[in-house]
């Protein structure tokens, strides 16, 4: 058992506006034919997620904000380690696609330099609803050379396509150095400290 | 949840068909959508009186958490051993285990003090 079962683990965050499905992203209880009360009224912190990227097995390990996002209180404690970021705005309220050049700001202010970023406008299945055209999200995230991808959470459209992406990402630019899992293996066993924020960072 | 029992490995003697030389036989995964959670032989069998709540919890019956008495679980170390798997928020230094994919659960929970994972043979399916 003291073997190591994986090559490779990446730390994700979940990042964006309240209400723009973070927590659905990772918590994908819906329409399934049992009731979850339990887990639902306790709510999920992270997920170990498993997928194989050219031949090399990786381990996410992915963290929803918790609601701290409501407070702009995200800082560096919370940044800390990752290697990747989604920052996630919903399709139907503008505001919250105005708000990723925020998001964007913050993290480049608590976030490792070299975090990989990627862009989803979710809820893409609430067609009717739609405020922000595909290809405006396309250009924000060709303006700062992120990646982009519409996602429904809820009907599960491209939720583990863009996990796989963001990943591939990761790997990408770590296959220069010789990252081994024991490099990888940051302390994430605990939930950042919630200790009261030295500031507002992002309104 | 008590923690009272000690963690008691049980040998080679197994009366349960899933679990060979100490460890799970066959693939753990989720009994509502079949996500894999555990690969073979990477949980430890042991026997512990454990109580977790009910997968389905009946509503309207005030904020009392509905229980039942677990027995048999298998015990992983390393968090990093699942292969998909949910952790809740903390409750009383338990954070419990769910399915990653469909979040049936609690599967399990995990053990805020010694970092260990507890995955309920009677809450999963081996294949």
């Amino acid at each position: 058992m003291a073997k190591k079962t994986y090559d490779l683990l990446f730390k994700l965050l979940l990042i964006g506006d309240s209400g723009v499905g973070k927590t659905c992203i990772l918590f994908r209880f819906s329409d399934n034919h049992f009731t979850t009360t339990f887990i639902s009224t306790i709510g999920i912190d992270f997920k170990i997620k498993t997928v194989e990227l050219r031949g090399k097995k990786i381990k996410l390990q992915i963290w929803d904000t918790a609601g701290q996002e409501r407070f702009h209180t995200i800082t560096t404690s919370y940044y800390r380690g990752a290697m990747g970021i989604m920052l996630v705005y919903d399709i139907t309220n503008e505001k919250t696609f105005d708000d990723i050049v925020k998001w964007l700001r913050n993290i480049d202010e608590h976030a490792n330099e070299d975090v990989e970023k990627m862009i989803l406008g979710n809820k893409c299945d609430m067609e009717e609803k739609r405020v922000i055209s595909k290809e405006r999200g396309e250009a924000i995230a060709h303006e700062h050379g992120i990646r982009f991808m519409e996602t429904s959470a809820k009907l599960n459209i491209n939720i583990d396509r863009a996990f796989s992406e963001l990943a591939e990402a990761i790997l990408d630019k770590s296959a220069g150095r010789e990252a081994d899992a024991d490099h990888a293996r940051i302390a994430v066993e605990r939930r950042p400290s919630r200790a009261p924020p030295a500031r507002a960072c992002c309104s | 949840m008590s923690d009272s029992e000690s963690v008691e490995k049980n040998g080679i003697e197994v009366s349960n068909e899933y679990v060979e030389n100490g460890t799970n036989k066959l693939i753990v995964k989720c009994k509502f959508c079949g996500s894999k959670m555990l690969d073979k032989k990477s949980g430890t069998f042991v026997k512990q009186e454990k109580d977790l709540p009910l997968m389905q919890q009946e509503t309207g019956k005030d904020a009392e958490v509905q229980n039942e008495k677990v027995n048999e679980f298998y015990h992983v170390e390393n968090m990093y051993t699942f292969e998909n798997i949910g952790f809740t928020h903390t409750v009383d230094n338990y954070k419990y285990l769910s399915c990653a994919d469909c979040d049936a659960g609690p599967v399990g929970y995990y053990d805020m003090n010694t970092k260990h994972s507890f995955v309920a043979l009677s809450r999963i399916n081996h294949a």
